[in-house]
């Protein structure tokens, strides 16, 4: 089973992953259980910049076709201000390939968890511009 | 100097955190300045992020002759008389004011490797720490024997846009019913793969729905197969009947020449005589700047490390977008904007202390065969035996429902506005 959440904390928004994030997140605060998944609060700032950082990074790639002002024609979804939980799940169901779109199983073949994580975290932060 | 500040950046420990992180003061040097040839989708991008992400670290400058941008992509468009020519033109005001890029309107002459300057049209020099050189494609003139600069304006190519585009609209909008357009397309590797395929499409389109039905177009191509050909041909027959015709080395045995004056198109198996048009689109290579710099073997493209996109010639300058050889990676707009943000976060590592990630490539190229009946192809990327190699891939099928093809134009119209906000917001 993948253990995964999204908590806050105060201002230093992070969420990692059971997989390569957990090397990073142990050195976070402490844990807490949540259900039948681990959740894991990170409040060192510094980390919270390095996955900033890796968000900001991912999200270069997918502004070539979702604009950062969250201005959609149609065809192609605004993708700013969604709840995190939600972008990580839409992006998980196009990795095992379970939600349809060439354009985007491709995208999210490779993503790890914490990737999405930090890219749901970039754009859920960011709020669309009148 | 620059290892000093860098290092002072690291050594706060908290880059991305930092934000606004500027030249220290204290130290009093120079900003590191970053030279960047040619505003399309390459030059654009890299410049934006560069400046976006630099945070004040870094001074960059656009060279761009050009006021305007015209673009290649969704030219065909306007061909088909999907979009009004407009529709393509951008300016470079808002991201140049936005991230404090500074605009050169000069043409780029060429590049003092030894000095680190770029010496433009009027004879002054630019000095860089990095150049990003995104100069696009030069057209091979002499690559169809008859054909030269001097015809194009009777045989046009419409491969790079501005008049050339209109050009093509123009000589398609005379185009008798019953007569015969002849597409001389290009050998690989070229700028947009599937480019001639989709404008032929656009040149069927036009003619059907103006009722010239007996008019035909005949593809020469110099390759055995092209890009997403699987998808091409039966939909051409489906939606254009016999219209398109398209010819492989092995059926017209070889281009022969070209008579511009008689408009005349000579293969090894057949006359083309009396074409109501012929578009040659030639062979290619990157730009002349970056080929006189001695970044491109002769009549060739820049080999870059995959890792980074800096030239194998020289680790001061970056080549992106159709001037370089990317691997599996198409010459193709979306290729060229995304190599920039690889570029971008290179080169603010090595100059703003900006974080290092390991390079990942994406293309898709979208093509329009009829209205609201798109295609696409595209793919995953990453650096491998150094080259740029594809992880995944994918690709329109032949039978797909109108719907998904609906879908897929609509993403193709998305992706225009996205990428151009991308490249000039």
């Amino acid at each position: 089973m993948q253990m995964w959440i999204i908590p806050s904390c105060e201002g230093a928004r992070r969420s990692s992953a059971a997989g390569s994030g957990l090397r990073r997140a142990w050195r976070g605060l402490g844990f807490a259980v949540l259900g039948s998944a681990a959740a894991l609060l990170i409040c060192d700032p510094a980390l919270a910049a390095e996955d900033q950082a890796l968000g900001r990074y991912l999200a270069l790639e997918c502004s070539s076709c979702h604009q950062l002002s969250g201005a959609s024609v149609g065809g192609i979804p605004s993708i700013v201000g969604w709840p995190e939980a939600q972008f990580v799940a839409v992006l998980d169901a196009y990795r095992r390939k379970e939600r349809e779109g060439q354009v985007m199983q491709a995208v999210a073949a490779r993503l790890s968890r914490a990737e999405m994580v930090a890219l749901a975290a970039y754009f859920g932060a960011l709020s669309p511009k009148p | 100097m620059k290892p000093t500040r860098r290092d002072l950046i690291i050594g706060a420990g908290t880059i991305a955190a930092s934000g606004a992180l500027g030249v220290p003061a204290v130290l009093g040097q120079a900003k590191a300045r970053i030279v960047v040839i040619g505003g399309g989708a390459g030059g654009a991008t890299a410049a934006k992020y560069i400046a976006r992400d630099g945070h004040g670290a870094i001074a960059v400058t656009l060279v761009e002759e050009n006021e305007t941008y015209q673009s290649c992509f969704h030219s065909n468009l306007y061909i088909g008389g999907f979009k009004n020519y407009d529709q393509i033109v951008h300016r470079y005001d808002a991201p140049t004011a936005a991230y404090g890029i500074t605009l050169v309107r000069q043409r780029a002459a060429r590049i003092d490797r030894d000095r680190k300057e770029v010496v433009l049209g009027d004879g002054s020099r630019l000095p860089y720490d990095r150049l990003v050189l995104s100069p696009g494609i030069d057209l091979k003139y002499d690559s169809v024997p008859g054909w030269s600069q001097a015809a194009e304006e009777v045989m046009p190519h419409g491969w790079k846009p501005g008049r050339q585009t209109r050009l093509i609209r123009e000589k398609l909008d005379a185009v008798p019913d019953g007569g015969t357009i002849v597409m001389i397309a290009p050998p690989n590797p070229y700028r947009c793969p599937p480019g001639p395929y989709e404008r032929a499409s656009m040149f069927a389109h036009i003619l059907t729905s103006t009722g010239r039905t007996k008019a035909r177009v005949v593809i020469l191509d110099p390759k055995d197969s092209f890009s997403k050909q699987g998808v091409f041909m039966p939909d051409w027959e489906k939606r254009y009947g016999a219209m398109i015709e398209w010819l492989s080395p092995r059926v017209h045995d070889g281009i022969k020449s070209v008579d511009p004056a008689s408009g005349t198109v000579v293969t090894g198996f057949e006359t083309y005589e009396n074409c109501a048009f012929v578009n040659v689109i030639p062979a290619q290579m990157a730009g002349a700047i970056a080929r006189e710099a001695g970044l491109a073997p002769a009549g060739g493209y820049c080999a870059i490390d995959p890792a980074t996109m800096k030239s194998t010639a020289d680790p001061a300058i970056f080549v992106l977008g159709d001037a370089c050889n990317a691997g599996d990676m198409p010459k193709s707009a979306f290729s060229a904007n995304n190599q920039a943000k690889i570029v971008a976060m290179v080169a603010c590592s090595e100059l703003a202390g900006g974080p290092a990630f390991p390079a990942r490539y994406f293309n898709t190229c979208w093509s329009l065969v009829g209205p609201d009946d798109a295609i696409k192809v595209g793919g995953r990327y990453e650096p491998k035996d150094g080259r740029i190699a594809a992880t995944e891939t994918f690709i329109s099928q032949p039978g797909e429902s109108d719907e998904v093809r609906r879908q897929t134009q609509a993403e193709n119209l998305a992706w225009y506005e996205a990428i151009c906000a991308d490249m000039f917001t």
